[in-house]
């Protein structure tokens, strides 16, 4: 028993993660139609930014995620400027190739300039754990899990109660409708595209402590990302939360329960993705 | 245009004889993966001409490799062996077109990418004395390793690829192919039969894949989960074709002999992070150039129909 | 009879586009099929040649039961369609464009084969001049054109043809008449969906009208323009303030 709310316990705190990496894609896919797989990169970015905030000026990582929101908020800028708004109404292959090669391209960057080696740091809370009850839970975790909540608390507050957050939301529905009602598309991708891609290396800068930054870290978060808004459906932003909390449900349990649990672990979130897709294509038939 | 091909496979016959010194051996070396990299691109290409765009050469390749390296191993006499690699990607293919008929665009792409990460987990956590699980297994090589006489087999296998795909654009099939992927629906109103053509070209794309992937462990010494079916292969053969120009046959054969010798010349230089290449390419591509080098030379010539 | 629907409904969701139609189409025959928009007369073409299945009704091709058939089957026995809204294949040319209807169509063609009934089709539809470029750039008129002339090219028994003459200019409306009785003059069939009248008119041998997915009348061009219930659909009735 106790094995098994340990077991949920893990899941939720890991939702939260999840829920953080991905909500940023939903957005970026939600709004602007692209996918964008450099999205993983960017998290790395927020990761890199927030090791090296540690090891140069000793600021602790969770608090790094202003400076790592705000170096890729910037840096996204200029990528949406040089590129992804030249394909947004290009077939969804050309912005799919170029988001690829975005990231294939920051990844190799990041290779060359720092190594291969994964780099990890050392905070002082790092082993220490929380006992609630049955369950013990990390408490740099935990962190994780309430600034992930309240930041996508703080994402969905602005999207549903704001008048940015409404201009976002009729781009995001028809682009030509909000254009001719006066919004300007163009800065809203930007704004949106930025927050999306500050989302990521958010969520960067909150896995550093657990598992250190390495330039091959965002390909694993981007597939995850994916399996989760696909299940919630493309498009939709509050599906996101129980995907989080069904992907690390399911990846949770196997880990625990599934002998060789590792391995199997890394598959189910892929099966479960292409059994959804499949059985949703399927059913609409 | 025409004596271009013929000129290029004149070319590719002379290259072990080129006097090279010292270097013999590793201008071979490169230029078997540059048709490596060429056969696995326009493999990619025949199954992108239906519109799919299909993130699982990686599973095809490995499971050709496995497959000829794991029938080796138990003492298949190695030709036998080889044709295990087409046959088992092939008929995988299958099973995989069958299911995501109904995916299109995006859906199909991450369906296919999740599929071959499936397949990479399934070899890893296999038993050791089967497949080798995470630490892979030794392929013995084709033609005892003889480094010139495995170039020429390389280049057998690209050619074969080559006359599928020059077979395809000159037969009933490039019309089928072509209309699938610009219009699905208005295909199938006009009666192109869809389901067959899709699953053909998956199929035979796989099937080719799967060569490729028997052949090329002889040139990689080793099968192993990670790299086998890593996506480093499905990202090199797309960003290939479409560098060199997709729905074409000379575009990603093209596109691999410029790739690749940039990739190696960026390998001495780079310990690390030299394929970036690809990535930067890729944006470039899309960005300035989507229809490849060979739309170069089609806007010169005009030529409108789609195709080289 | 040679095309024939008996109770033919759709709904989709709450809405029925579609009501328990009966028509047939004889060979040879001119059929059009008005109405006021949203009547249901393009979801009565797509339930024909497949593009989507009907809730209820049958759908009968000289003796063959195609209620089920996929679209491919169904222009393999000779039913061709061009859309409304027109699906050129873009990147091909127009030739090629046909060429595809040529191939795969009611017959199972050569190359060579195909290539000469795309020759034939092209010279009828007056597409000969502009074989070679690509669909894409076209203009809507000769887009239109090649819609029709692709499905013509598949060599079918009954040709649907879905607002053909829409955004014409009158001389370009008179070269599809003359396409389209050409066209029966060769043997086809033609069921066409219009709300130019004077096409309807000239070109008609019989005219169903449509309102909320049902029939409400049924005749010659001047029988049916002086039903009054037919009027009614189209203008609306004095007590709701129409017209």
């Amino acid at each position: 028993m106790e094995l098994f709310l340990q077991t949920l316990a893990n899941a939720l705190i890991q939702s939260g993660t999840y829920a953080l990496a991905s909500a940023g894609l939903a957005l970026a896919v939600g709004v602007l139609h692209i996918v964008n797989f450099a999205h993983g990169e960017f998290l790395m970015v927020g990761a890199f930014v927030a090791y090296w905030l540690s090891v140069l000026a000793g600021i602790d990582p969770i608090a790094s995620l202003v400076p790592a929101g705000a170096v890729m908020f910037a840096a996204s800028g200029a990528i949406y400027h040089a590129s992804i708004r030249r394909v947004l109404l290009a077939p969804e292959l050309n912005a799919l190739l170029l988001t690829f090669g975005i990231g294939i391209t920051l990844q190799n960057l990041a290779i060359l300039v720092f190594g291969a080696t994964p780099r990890v740091v050392h905070t002082a809370y790092q082993l220490t754990v929380v006992t609630l009850g049955p369950v013990s839970v990390g408490v740099a975790p935990l962190v994780t899990l309430v600034v992930s909540v309240t930041l996508l608390a703080g994402m969905y507050a602005v999207l549903y109660r704001t008048g940015v957050g409404k201009s976002i939301r009729a781009v995001a529905q028809n682009r030509t409708g909000a254009h001719l009602v006066g919004l300007d598309v163009d800065r809203i991708y930007l704004l949106t595209f930025g927050i999306a891609s500050a989302l990521a290396a958010i969520a960067g800068s909150m896995v550093l402590v657990r598992i250190g930054a390495s330039p091959h870290m965002g390909f694993g978060f981007v597939l995850k990302a994916f399996a989760i808004i696909v299940m919630a459906g493309l498009g939709n932003l509050t599906g996101v939360l129980w995907a989080s909390l069904v992907l690390a449900t399911a990846e949770a349990f196997v880990r625990t329960y599934v002998p060789g649990g590792g391995g199997a672990a890394e598959a189910v979130f892929f099966l479960l993705i292409f059994f959804t897709l499949v059985w949703r294509s399927w059913r609409t038939a | 245009m025409r004596w271009v091909g013929p000129t290029v496979v004149v070319a590719a016959l002379l290259v072990p004889l080129i006097p090279a010194g010292g270097y013999q051996q590793y201008v071979v070396q490169v230029a078997t993966f540059v048709l490596i990299n060429a056969a696995a691109a326009l493999a990619w290409d025949i199954q992108a001409r239906t519109g799919q765009l299909s993130l699982a050469p990686a599973a095809f390749f490995g499971l050709g490799a496995y497959a000829y390296t794991m029938a080796a191993l138990r003492g298949v006499p190695l030709p036998v062996a080889f044709l295990l690699g087409p046959l088992v990607a092939g008929a995988v293919s299958l099973g995989l077109g069958v299911v995501t008929l109904r995916l299109h665009g995006l859906y199909f792409a991450i369906a296919t990418l999740a599929f071959a990460e499936v397949v990479k987990v399934i070899f890893k956590e296999l038993p050791l004395d089967l497949t080798g699980g995470a630490v892979g297994l030794t392929a013995p090589p084709l033609l005892g390793g003889h480094q010139t006489g495995l170039y020429y087999l390389g280049l057998c296998v690209l050619l074969l690829v080559v006359a599928a795909s020059l077979a395809i654009r000159h037969s009933r099939l490039h019309y089928a192919f072509t209309a699938i992927r610009q219009g699905e629906l208005t295909a199938r109103v006009l009666g192109v039969p869809v389901v067959r053509t899709k699953l053909l070209a998956f199929a035979l794309s796989a099937a080719l894949t799967g060569m490729v992937g028997a052949y090329a462990t002889s040139r990689l010494f080793f099968v192993i989960p990670e790299d086998t079916f890593g996506i480093g292969l499905s990202v090199t053969a797309l960003a290939t074709a479409i560098f060199g120009g997709v729905y074409t046959t000379a575009g990603p054969v093209l596109g691999a002999i410029i790739l690749r010798s940039l990739e190696e010349g960026l390998r001495l230089v780079l310990r690390e992070g030299y394929l970036a290449v690809y990535g930067v390419i890729l944006m470039l591509v899309i960005l300035y150039l989507p229809g490849g080098l060979v739309s170069l030379w089609n806007r010169r010539s005009r030529d409108a129909a789609g195709g080289d | 009879m040679l095309l024939a629907a008996t109770s033919l409904s759709k709904r989709f969701g709450g809405v029925a586009a579609v009501r328990r139609l009966d028509f047939h189409l004889d060979p040879g025959e001119i059929l059009a099929i008005i109405g006021p928009n949203g009547a249901g007369k393009t979801t009565v073409l797509n339930l024909l040649s497949g593009v989507f299945p009907a809730d209820e009704g049958r759908v009968v091709l000289d003796g063959v039961d195609i209620t089920h058939l996929p679209a491919e089957d169904r222009c393999h026995l000779g039913l061709g369609r061009a859309f409304q809204v027109v699906q050129p294949f873009p990147e091909m040319t127009v030739r090629d464009n046909l060429m595809v209807g040529a191939l795969f169509g009611s017959r199972q063609r050569s190359l060579a084969e195909a290539r000469r009934r795309t020759d034939e089709v092209l010279a009828l539809t007056g597409l000969a001049g502009r074989a070679a470029m690509p669909a894409r750039d076209l203009t809507l008129a000769w887009e239109k054109r090649v819609e029709m002339a692709r499905a013509i090219a598949t060599s079918p028994r009954v040709l649907l043809l879905d607002e053909v003459m829409a955004g014409l200019l009158p001389h370009e409306a008179d070269e599809m008449l003359a396409v389209v009785r050409s066209v029966r003059e060769s043997g086809v069939a033609v069921l066409f969906i219009e709300h130019v009248m004077r096409v309807v008119r000239d070109l008609a041998d019989r005219v169903i009208v449509m309102d909320f997915g049902e029939k409400i009348a049924e005749g010659s061009y001047t029988d049916v323009t002086a039903n009054p219930m037919v009027i009614e659909a189209y203008l609306g009735s004095e007590e709701a303030g129409g017209a």
